[in-house]
C-alpha cells in the first residue's frame, strides 16, 4: 500500500474551521442512480467511524436497476444511535426530481440546511419545498467544480464529500484516505482527480461559512476499532457463529445479501449453500439437511415467505429445527420491494395451516441482529421448530457503526440426540416431560424413523387417529411454554409504574427508543416495551407491563396494524392503548411520537378532571 | 449379486413391519420388493441410508423400508434428497415418488436436480393415474383418457418422462416394469451405484384406476427388453430414439448410462470446502470480516 501521510493536510485546510457545535447530524442525499450518491453516503460513514463517531447509513432507490433515483441518509453522532433520525440537518439534492421522490423519506425542516446542484438554475428562494423555510439554502456549482477539477461530472460525489468536511467538519482527513484505498488499483492519477474535487468541495464551504455552524464536535473514542455492516451481513455471520451448516435459498430483495455472504464464507466452516431453483427447493433442501442432522436456514422475503410456507408446516410436524429468515418489504405482492415494512407479522405467524405455533422474533438493529439470530438458531434446535427471524429491509440494508461484540457471551444450543440407551429402543416421537423428544438422523445406528409431513404415533408410523392427533398437537404447542416466559426476550425502559407506554418492535423500536428518551427529557412519565419475540405471545410479559398503564400507543409500520391485532387476540389491553400505525417508506419519526405522547399526557389529564368531586 | 462378495444383508434386512396400505395387486408392493433385492446386493446398512418421497400412493414407500425414511410434502421429494446429500454426502440418498409427484407437481426440481448431478438414485411409480385422490389425470395419461376429471377425455398430451430427464442431460435413465422382477431389482441397483444422478421409470399398474392395457399383462404385451434388441447403453442419441415410443412400446433395461461419469456435485463441494478452511478465521472471530481499518 502506498498510503499517504494520514495527517497531512490537503490544500484548502488554511481557511478558518468553523466552531464546532453539534453533536449530532444527519444528512441526506439524493440523485440519480449514476451519481454515485449510495458511495459517497459510504464514504462518509467510513470515515465518521475512522473518526471514532457512531453512524447509521440507510439506502433507499427507486425499482430500477441502473439509474433512475437513488437517496441516502447518513446519521452521525458522538453518542451511540438508535435509528436513521428524524428530519434532515443537512439536505443534499443533485437534482430536485429524484430528491423529491423520497418524500417523507428525506424530510426538510426549519432546521435543514439545503445544499443543491446550481446547474438546475432553480434560484435559491425558489426551490420546490412545499410549506418549509430551510434554515439556509445554498446552491453550489458541484457538476462544474467536478468537471474543472476532475475533468468528469463523475466526481460530483467527491465535490459533495469535500462539501461536508469543509462545513460540518467529517472526513477532513479519512474521507480522501478511504478513496485513497478504494481507488489505489486504479491509479494515482484518478486519486489525484478525487483530490482536487475533494479539496474544491471543502475550499467552496470554508470561502461560503454557513451563518449558523453546524460542525459536529470531535470524537473522544478516536482510535477505537469500529464494525460497519449492515442487518444481512450481520444475520449471516450469526448463522456461521451459530453453527449454521446448511443454506438454501432463491435470490429476492432484498435479503439476498445473506445467500452472498454465505456463498463467500460458509464453506470455510464445512457447510455449504444451495441457490435453488425456486424458494420452494430453498427452504426444502434445508429441510433435508436439517433433517439430515445440520443447522440450517433459509432467507427469504414477502413473495418468497408466501411459497415456503407448506414447508413450514412440514418442519412444524416432523419438528424439525429451521431458521427462516423474512426480511420484510411493502407487501402484498411486489408491493414496494426496495422500502421496509411491518406487515408480514401475520404471514409470519399464521404462516401455512393448521394448528401451529412457530416461534417469531424481531431484531430492531444491526447490532442486535447477531445476538437475535444465534437466538434463533437455539430456540430451532432446542425446541425442534422452524423459526422465523423477521428482519425488515431498513435494518437488514442500513449500516451501522458497532463497538466489537463479545462473543464469549452467547451461548450455543444444540439439538437433543439420543442416548445409546434411548437408541436401543427408539421412538422419535416419544412423549416426554417437557414434550421434547432426542431427534436422531440418518447416520445414527439405532435411530432410523419416517419423517413425515402425516401424522405420526410416538415411533412415527403413520396413523389417522383423532387422539393420538390431539396428543400430538398438544406435545408440538405445550413445548413452547417456557419459551413465553423468557423475560430476557423482551426489552422494558423507562419508570416501571409509568402511567403512559409505548409498544414497538423491529426497526420502529429504534425510533421509539429515542422518542422515549425525548420525552422523558420533557418530563412525561412514560415507558417503552420492545419485544424481541413477537410469537408465541408471552401475554406474562405484557399483563406485568401493562399493569400500571392508563394510555399508549403501539407504533407500527403495518397499514393494518397487525401487531396491535395480534396483542388484543391474545391480551386485554387497557382501553387508553391504541394503535399508531402506517403503512411503510413513511418512516417514523421520534419528534411525532412525542407529540403523540403529549397528547396522551394530556388525554389522561383530562380523564383525571373528571373524576375530581364537584367543589361547592 | 457377485458370488465372491461376503452378502451382509438379505433383502429382509430393508423391510419394516409397517403393512401397506396398497391395494391387493398394485405394482408398487413389486417396486418395494426390488427396492430390498437392490439394498441387500449393495449392502450398505439401513441406517446409513436415507429414502426421501413427496406425496401420493407411491410416496408410501420409505416408511416400508428400514432406512432413514421421509415421506414430505407433494412434490420435493428431490428439494428434500438434495439438501440430506449436501448436509451429509456419505449417505446413500434415495429418492421416490409418483408420476405427479415428480412430473406435475414437482416437474420443475428434476431439471435443476439433473444439472447438479448429485449422486441420488430417484425412482418414478408411473401409472399414469392420480390413485390416492381416486382416479384423476396425471402428468403421462394419455390423450383421450377418461378419468374422473376429464369425463369426456383428455386434451392434452402426456409428459414422456424418459425424454425428459435424457434432455436434460441425465447420466443414467432406466425402464422397469413388475413384468420382471429380478430385471427392476437389477436396475434399481445399477441406479444406485451409478456415481451421480439416476432415474429409474417404473411402470406401475394401478389396480383400481388403471386401464385394462395398463395391467401387467398389457405390460407384458408391448414389453421388450433393451438388451435384446442390441441397445447400447452409452449410445445417448439412440436411448432418446427408443425413449420416444414411451406409451407405445415398453423397453426395460437401461436407456442410457453416461460411460464417463463427471464428478458430482458433492464432490465439488468437498473440494471447495478443503481449498476454503486454510483461510477460515475462527468462527469466535466471524466479526473480524467487518472492521474498517
Amino acid at each position: 500500500m502506498n498510503d499517504i501521510d494520514p495527517e497531512s493536510k490537503p490544500s484548502g485546510s488554511r481557511q478558518t474551521t468553523p466552531v464546532p457545535t453539534r453533536r449530532d447530524l444527519v444528512f441526506g442525499m439524493a440523485g440519480s442512480g449514476g451519481d454515485g450518491i449510495v458511495s459517497a453516503g459510504e464514504s462518509l460513514l467510513q470515515a465518521a467511524a475512522a473518526e471514532g463517531y457512531h453512524g447509521v447509513m440507510t439506502k433507499s432507490f427507486g425499482s430500477q436497476i441502473r439509474g433512475g433515483e437513488s437517496s441516502c441518509r447518513v446519521r452521525i453522532s458522538t453518542a451511540p444511535i438508535l435509528n436513521p433520525g428524524g428530519s434532515l440537518d443537512v439536505a443534499v439534492a443533485l437534482n430536485w426530481d429524484d430528491f423529491l421522490k423520497f418524500g417523507a423519506e428525506l424530510p426538510v425542516s426549519g432546521n435543514t440546511v439545503v445544499i443543491y446542484e446550481a446547474a438546475t438554475n432553480i434560484p435559491e428562494n425558489q426551490i420546490p419545498l412545499v410549506g418549509v423555510t430551510p434554515l439556509q439554502v445554498i446552491a453550489v456549482p458541484i457538476a462544474a467544480m467536478a468537471k474543472a477539477t476532475a475533468g468528469t461530472e463523475r466526481a460530483k460525489n467527491t465535490v459533495v464529500l469535500g462539501l461536508i468536511a469543509g462545513w460540518f467538519g467529517i472526513g477532513a482527513v479519512a474521507v480522501m484516505k478511504g478513496i485513497r484505498k478504494k481507488l489505489a488499483k486504479k491509479g494515482e492519477e484518478l486519486v489525484e482527480a478525487n483530490q482536487r474535487a475533494f479539496d474544491a468541495g471543502r475550499t467552496f464551504a470554508m470561502e461560503h461559512p454557513l451563518t449558523t455552524s453546524m460542525a459536529v464536535v470531535a470524537s473522544t473514542t478516536k482510535g477505537n476499532v469500529k464494525l460497519i455492516t449492515d442487518g444481512n451481513e450481520m444475520c449471516a455471520a450469526a448463522a456461521i457463529f451459530a453453527g449454521c451448516q446448511f443454506f438454501g435459498g432463491y435470490p429476492i430483495t432484498p435479503s439476498t445479501e445473506i445467500m452472498q455472504f454465505l456463498t463467500d464464507h460458509i464453506w470455510k466452516y464445512g457447510g455449504s449453500v444451495l441457490q435453488a431453483e425456486d424458494e420452494i427447493a430453498g427452504i426444502g433442501a434445508a429441510v433435508g439437511a436439517s433433517f439430515a442432522g445440520k443447522k440450517s436456514m433459509t432467507a427469504t422475503s414477502g413473495p418468497g415467505f408466501s411459497l415456503k410456507c407448506e414447508m413450514m408446516g412440514l418442519a412444524s410436524i416432523a419438528e424439525l429445527p429451521l431458521v427462516i429468515v423474512d426480511v420484510q418489504r411493502g407487501g402484498p405482492s411486489t408491493g414496494l420491494p426496495t422500502k421496509t415494512e411491518q406487515s408480514d407479522l401475520f404471514a409470519a405467524v399464521f404462516s401455512a395451516h393448521g394448528d401451529v405455533i412457530r416461534p417469531v422474533l424481531a431484531p430492531t438493529s444491526v447490532a442486535d441482529t447477531f445476538r437475535t439470530t444465534i437466538e434463533a438458531f437455539n430456540i430451532a434446535e432446542f425446541y425442534q421448530t422452524p423459526v422465523i427471524i423477521l428482519s425488515d429491509q431498513e435494518i437488514a440494508s442500513r449500516k451501522e457503526t458497532l463497538d466489537p461484540i463479545d462473543v464469549s457471551q452467547f451461548e450455543i444450543i444444540d439439538r437433543l440426540v439420543p442416548t445409546g440407551t434411548e437408541l436401543r429402543d427408539y421412538k422419535r416421537f416419544k412423549a416426554t416431560e417437557n414434550h421434547i423428544s432426542p431427534i436422531s438422523h440418518p447416520g445414527l445406528l439405532g435411530g432410523t424413523y419416517l419423517a413425515s409431513g402425516i401424522e405420526h404415533v410416538e415411533s412415527g408410523a403413520p396413523t389417522n387417529s383423532g387422539s393420538v392427533h390431539q396428543r400430538m398437537n398438544d406435545k408440538r404447542t405445550k413445548k413452547f411454554n417456557p419459551l413465553k416466559k423468557r423475560k430476557d426476550l423482551f426489552e422494558v425502559t423507562g419508570n416501571e409504574d409509568a402511567p403512559i407506554a409505548i409498544v414497538a418492535w423491529g426497526s420502529v423500536a429504534g425510533v421509539c427508543r429515542e422518542a422515549l428518551a425525548m420525552a422523558k427529557a420533557e418530563g412525561i412519565n412514560v415507558k417503552l416495551l420492545v419485544p424481541y419475540l413477537l410469537y408465541p405471545v408471552a401475554e406474562g410479559a405484557y399483563h406485568d407491563f401493562f399493569a400500571s398503564v392508563q394510555k399508549g400507543l403501539i407504533i407500527e409500520q403495518s397499514h393494518l396494524a397487525q401487531f396491535h391485532k395480534l396483542l388484543r387476540m391474545h391480551i386485554d389491553l387497557p382501553r387508553g392503548v391504541k394503535p399508531l400505525a402506517r403503512s411503510g417508506a413513511n418512516p417514523f419519526l421520534p419528534g411525532e411520537i412525542v407529540v403523540a405522547l403529549h397528547q396522551l399526557l394530556s388525554e389522561l389529564q383530562r380523564s383525571h378532571e373528571g373524576n375530581l368531586q364537584p367543589q361547592e | 449379486m457377485s458370488p465372491n462378495s461376503v452378502i451382509e444383508y438379505q433383502p429382509k434386512d430393508y423391510k419394516s413391519s409397517l403393512k401397506p396400505i396398497w391395494c391387493p395387486g398394485c405394482g408398487d408392493y413389486t417396486v418395494v420388493q426390488a427396492i430390498y433385492r437392490a439394498l441387500a446386493a449393495i449392502g450398505r446398512p439401513p441406517h446409513e441410508i436415507a429414502f426421501v418421497s413427496g406425496i401420493g400412493c407411491s410416496s408410501r414407500i420409505p416408511g416400508y423400508t428400514t432406512a432413514y425414511g421421509f415421506n414430505s410434502v407433494h412434490g420435493r421429494a428431490l428439494p428434500i434428497a438434495q439438501g440430506i446429500k449436501m448436509a451429509n454426502p456419505d449417505l446413500l440418498v434415495l429418492a421416490a415418488g409418483g408420476d405427479g409427484d415428480g412430473f406435475s407437481i414437482g416437474g420443475g426440481h428434476i431439471a435443476h436436480m439433473i444439472r447438479r448431478n448429485m449422486d441420488i438414485a430417484y425412482i418414478v411409480m408411473d401409472n399414469q393415474i392420480y390413485g390416492l385422490t381416486k382416479g384423476q389425470l396425471s402428468p403421462t395419461s394419455q390423450k383421450g383418457r377418461i378419468t374422473a376429471t376429464s369425463h369426456y377425455g383428455s386434451l392434452e398430451e402426456p409428459v414422456n418422462p424418459l425424454l425428459y430427464v435424457l434432455a436434460y442431460g441425465a447420466g443414467f435413465v432406466a425402464q422397469a416394469a413388475p413384468t420382471d422382477l429380478p430385471g427392476m431389482a437389477a436396475v434399481i441397483e445399477e441406479a444406485i451405484r451409478y456415481p451421480g444422478f439416476a432415474f429409474v421409470n417404473i411402470q406401475s399398474p394401478c389396480v383400481t384406476y388403471g386401464e385394462e392395457a395398463q395391467q401387467v399383462k398389457g405390460l407384458k404385451a408391448i414389453s421388450q427388453n433393451l438388451v435384446d434388441i442390441g441397445h447400447n447403453p452409452a449410445d445417448r442419441l439412440a436411448a432418446m430414439d427408443l425413449a420416444q415410443h414411451y406409451g407405445s412400446k415398453l423397453y426395460l433395461g437401461v436407456f442410457y448410462r453416461n460411460p464417463e461419469p463427471p464428478r458430482t456435485y458433492t464432490d465439488l463441494v468437498k473440494d471447495r470446502q478443503e481449498l476454503l478452511s486454510k483461510d477460515a478465521l475462527p468462527k469466535e472471530r466471524i466479526l473480524d470480516l467487518f472492521i474498517k481499518k
